[in-house]
């Protein structure tokens, strides 16, 4: 089946199976590595996108339910100044290690701090508890969010 | 060339007056692209370069715990329409054999299976969906035998054999004799016995296993690959494909994550890839489910620990009685060099003047023991720590102060009787750890607290461990690099070290250069996990600095002799009397008479200069004996002291981990943010270990919780307080400028620290993990166990 969708500010048309996982459509055959997969059971957050502006897991989402709608990554938020600003102060704290979490929290991040949901470091942890981090602890991602309220 | 001598260039640059890029705020080089995703992960490549042209490979598990093959039928499934191949032990061109300490484990299993989960046999298809569907079709003939879960059932039965051929299932036995032990025991005043169990634990990388291998017309392979030894996974496959190891090359890239399981994992991973390729002549690209990763991959074993120990009352330890029986698996893995670790470190960084201590590598028929973060240093020292609690309890001491009693110094000698000569800085970290954290009046505060209040209960604990650096007994160790200056001045470093997260050549490898060569990071690119650069060893046991910058400092510093003699030629100076710095070379009492380093290389290529050299460095080590256990153990000990915080809710039995003081003496910190990063990491590791994460097995010994669903691991949420760590650079006269290694210390003493502070806030002996909250309101007598 066709499904069309806007993929960072872009119409995308492409054919899928009718059970197809959009982490799949965005890696497989949109070209999208920046979109991780860790579990493909909606666990670990690596597979993050923002879904009309809200982070989701692509895991969990058949790309037949995207039809019509807006689909961003890391990608998409080049030259974003919102989001240059996360990414460099995710690596000024040395909140980057492996690196395999981090586009989807910066996803989970921007979505948070544009809707003004992030006004502490305890909204912070809340909010970025569906990402999982297996390297750095969270506590240099939660300092780099907290470098950029103050 | 005197002046390039290895030793001579590591004294050099052991203690400098000044670094200036070395243990200051660094950006490790690769943090931008991996945040903005550009960072390519081993599937990546295989979406970017070679979908569509690669075959995918499915794994076909053993549902039994224990049976005999009797036969495979592949012709069902390579029916089904693209499937390339169905490849069994049959299929494989050199041996199917890939046990890294003993001979016993198959790539493919053959004659029998050991474990739910073991790989029988690979699908390789055109399609993810048909190599999905060709292997429910491979139909396996098994013959089911009796089967053994239990460590104790196993070591003491001959009529099921995991391994018919070893006889026994004990896969492998350490000791260490030391002293007298009765004597010790005579003359010891207190005396603590107890039995401590730990449990399994996986990696989680969040990354799983993955390999992509591309055959070429030249009858060589090249596989890109999830491992942490590019050069072991190299000499594997060749050995699978029964081919020379120069015709397999193996490329680490970017890893989500290693902690030892893509130690073992890894090679096997790129083996399967290999074969397929090899004998289809196809690209192919293996990638292991959440589920399969769970259930193949080895894991960090369960113990019992058995442990006597006796103190004086003038504090001094007399004698520890010790038994050690790892759950092995199926396979022996690494099991005996993790066993032969918690053997030499089983009497925690104290002196100990009589010893024995037992080990068992025992076989059962479970997923096998494997590397992992503290390689069974974590369980060995969860066991000293309680049993120094309780004797200090015993005497009437502070913890701390008891151990101080009994700490390594300079001059102590360790449990194998080595001497241990100088970089030995635990004593000060923990004296210095205790001040930071406010220990004794804590302790009271608590007490008094824990007095008043019902339902929650605060424990402070503290954990002290070493960490042997390099291989155990004296097994041959080395270090290398290659490093070339190009004509523009660029430097290129070649090592066999990987990028996992920890950040070695994208951050130390890159200050040991800009340090030595006076050259920007930008200038400096250094080519890391292939095996087209010299065997640097693995990207384990914490050496990726410490010992794999060895090299990049040998090499660096061969090359600044000869480029000192140049400018000291140029300049009409004395060599010794330059300063390397900001691209600039001058005399150190004359700034401003500076040739620049681009200009100074220009000159190298002009004159004949060779601007390539080689870091190799082989680490000095002495004799073991394998009877007594005694002898040269480590070059060096790196020491970590955790004191942690503990709230214990009484009612719920919910331990939360409030705050973490950590303080390493692990020589020179050349990085202090990625070694931060380290600490915390490892800080989350190991609560998880310690407080909920636990892979359960089902009465056939299968996994039960094979998804992050079931098998959970830390969150932000779950985080402690981590203070900032204390350093004690105790510098070690061979680690890369000093360092030790830092990697997997802080996982090592947390699980002890968070006992010892559980223990201390219900007034509990703790000798289990995890600490869940079942076991928190068994210890209450709440529950019944
Ligand atoms: S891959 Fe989607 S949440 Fe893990
Ligand atoms: S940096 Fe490795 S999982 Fe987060």
């Amino acid at each position: 089946m066709k499904v069309s969708f806007k993929l960072n500010g872009r119409p995308v048309e492409v054919d899928v199976e009718p059970n197809e996982i959009l982490l799949d459509t965005l890696r497989l055959k949109l070209g999208v590595t920046s979109v991780k997969r860790g579990c493909e059971r909606g666990e670990c957050g690596v597979c993050t996108v923002l879904l009309d502006g809200e982070p989701a897991y692509s895991c969990l989402l058949l790309t037949a339910q995207v039809e019509g709608r807006e689909v961003v990554t890391v990608e998409g938020l080049r030259g974003d100044e919102l989001a240059e600003k996360i990414a460099r102060s995710l690596v000024e704290q040395g909140a980057v290690q492996c690196g395999f979490c981090t586009p989807g929290f910066i996803l989970t991040i921007y979505a948070g701090l544009k809707k003004g949901l992030i006004k502490n470091v305890e909204d912070a942890k809340k909010l970025i508890e569906g990402n999982l981090c297996r390297c750095t602890g969270y506590l240099k991602i939660l300092k780099a969010v907290e470098k950029l309220l103050a | 060339m005197a002046l390039e001598d290895p030793f001579s260039i590591l004294e050099k640059y052991l203690s400098a007056e000044e670094y200036v890029v070395v243990g200051r705020e660094f950006t490790r080089v690769d943090a931008l692209d991996k945040a903005l995703g550009r960072a390519l992960f081993t599937e990546d490549y295989f979406i970017r370069y070679l979908q569509g042209n690669a075959l995918f490979i499915k794994q076909v598990l053993s549902p039994h715990p224990h049976a005999l093959i009797k036969a495979i039928h592949v012709d069902e499934a390579m029916g089904v329409a693209g499937v390339k191949a169905v490849v069994t032990h049959r299929d494989i061109p050199g041996v199917n054999q890939v046990g890294y300490a003993l001979p016993d484990q198959p790539l493919l299993a053959e004659r029998k299976v050991r474990y739910v989960g073991e790989v029988v046999a690979l699908v390789a298809a055109e399609s993810w969906e048909k190599a999905v569907e060709a292997s429910q079709l491979v139909k396996v003939d098994y013959e089911p035998l009796p089967y053994v879960l239990d460590p104790l059932e196993a070591m003491s039965r001959t009529d099921i054999l995991v391994h018919d051929e070893a006889g026994s299932n004990i896969a492998f036995k350490t000791r260490v004799r030391k002293g007298d032990v009765e004597k010790g025991f005579a003359e010891a005043d207190v005396v603590v016995e107890n039995e401590y169990r730990t449990h399994h634990q996986d990696h989680v990388y969040l990354e799983t296993e993955a390999a992509l291998a591309i055959p070429d017309s030249e009858g060589r392979i090249t596989i890109i690959g999830a491992a942490q030894h590019p050069h072991l996974a190299r000499d594997i496959a060749a050995r699978v494909l029964g081919v020379p190891a120069g015709r397999v090359k193996v490329v680490v890239p970017y890893l989500g994550g290693g902690f030892g399981g893509k130690d073992d994992e890894g090679p096997l991973t790129i083996s399967k890839a290999a074969l397929v390729a090899y004998l289809t002549g196809r690209p192919a690209f293996i990638v292991y489910s959440r589920e399969e990763s769970i259930r193949i991959h080895p894991k960090r074993e369960a113990t019992i620990i058995r442990y006597k120990s006796g103190a004086r009352r003038d504090g001094k330890l007399t004698a520890i009685d010790v038994t050690i029986i790892h759950d092995t698996g199926a396979y022996a893995n690494r099991a005996p060099f993790i066993l032969w670790r918690a053997t030499m470190h089983a009497s925690g960084p104290y002196e100990v003047p009589n010893a024995r201590v037992d080990g068992y590598a025992v076989y059962t028929n479970k997923v096998y023991q494997g590397s992992f973060r503290g390689f069974g240093n974590p369980s060995i020292q969860f066991a000293v720590e309680r049993q120094m609690d309780q004797l200090a309890e015993k005497l009437g001491l502070d913890p701390v102060e008891f151990r101080l009693m009994n700490i390594l110094r300079p001059g102590s000698r360790t449990l194998t009787n080595q001497e241990l000569d100088h970089s030995v800085g635990v004593g000060e970290a923990l004296k210095k750890v205790a001040e930071r954290s406010n220990w004794i009046s804590k302790r009271r505060e608590f007490d008094a607290f824990n007095k008043a209040e019902k339902r929650f209960k605060k424990g402070i604990g503290v954990g002290v461990a070493w960490h042997g650096i390099s291989t155990s007994r004296g097994v041959p160790d080395w270090s290398n690099a290659v490093l070339k200056v190009e004509k523009d001045g660029s430097v290129v470093v070649f090592t066999g070290i990987v990028e996992m997260g920890q950040g070695s050549p994208t951050s130390s490898h890159v200050q040991i250069v800009s340090e030595i060569l006076g050259v920007p990071p930008e200038m400096v690119r250094v080519v890391f996990g292939t095996s087209d650069a010299p065997d640097t060893g693995a990207t384990h046991a914490s050496r990726g600095t410490g010992i794999g910058g060895i090299g990049v400092e040998v090499a660096a510093g061969k090359i600044r002799e000869r480029l000192a003699r140049l400018a000291g030629d140029l300049l009409g100076v004395e060599p010794d009397k330059l300063v390397f710095r900001e691209g600039r070379v001058y005399p150190r009492d004359n700034p401003e008479r500076y040739i620049r380093w681009v200009d100074l290389v220009r000159e190298a290529y002009a004159r004949g200069v060779e601007l390539s050299a080689t870091g190799y460095f082989f680490l000095p080590k002495g004799k073991f004996d394998d009877t007594t256990g005694q002898g040269f153990a480590y070059p060096a000990f790196s020491y970590i002291v955790v004191v942690s915080e503990v709230e214990v809710d009484t009612e719920t039995g919910v331990v939360r981990v409030t705050r973490v003081w950590p303080a390493l003496a692990s020589g020179r910190i050349i990085s202090p943010l990625q070694v931060e990063g380290q600490v915390e990491g490892a800080v989350a590791q190991g609560l998880g270990y310690t407080l909920f994460e636990k892979l359960v097995f089902d009465e056939r010994g299968g996994i039960v919780n094979a998804d992050l669903t079931d098998y959970v691991i830390p969150t932000a949420l779950d985080m402690p307080v981590v203070e900032k760590p204390i350093y004690v650079e105790d510098v070690y006269k061979y680690g890369a400028l000093g360092a030790k290694g830092v990697g997997e210390m802080a996982l090592i003493p947390l699980p002890a620290s968070i006992a010892n502070a559980v223990s201390h806030a219900l007034g509990v002996n703790v000798t289990r993990l995890p600490l869940t909250p079942e076991y928190i309101l068994q210890l209450e007598g709440v529950l019944r166990r």
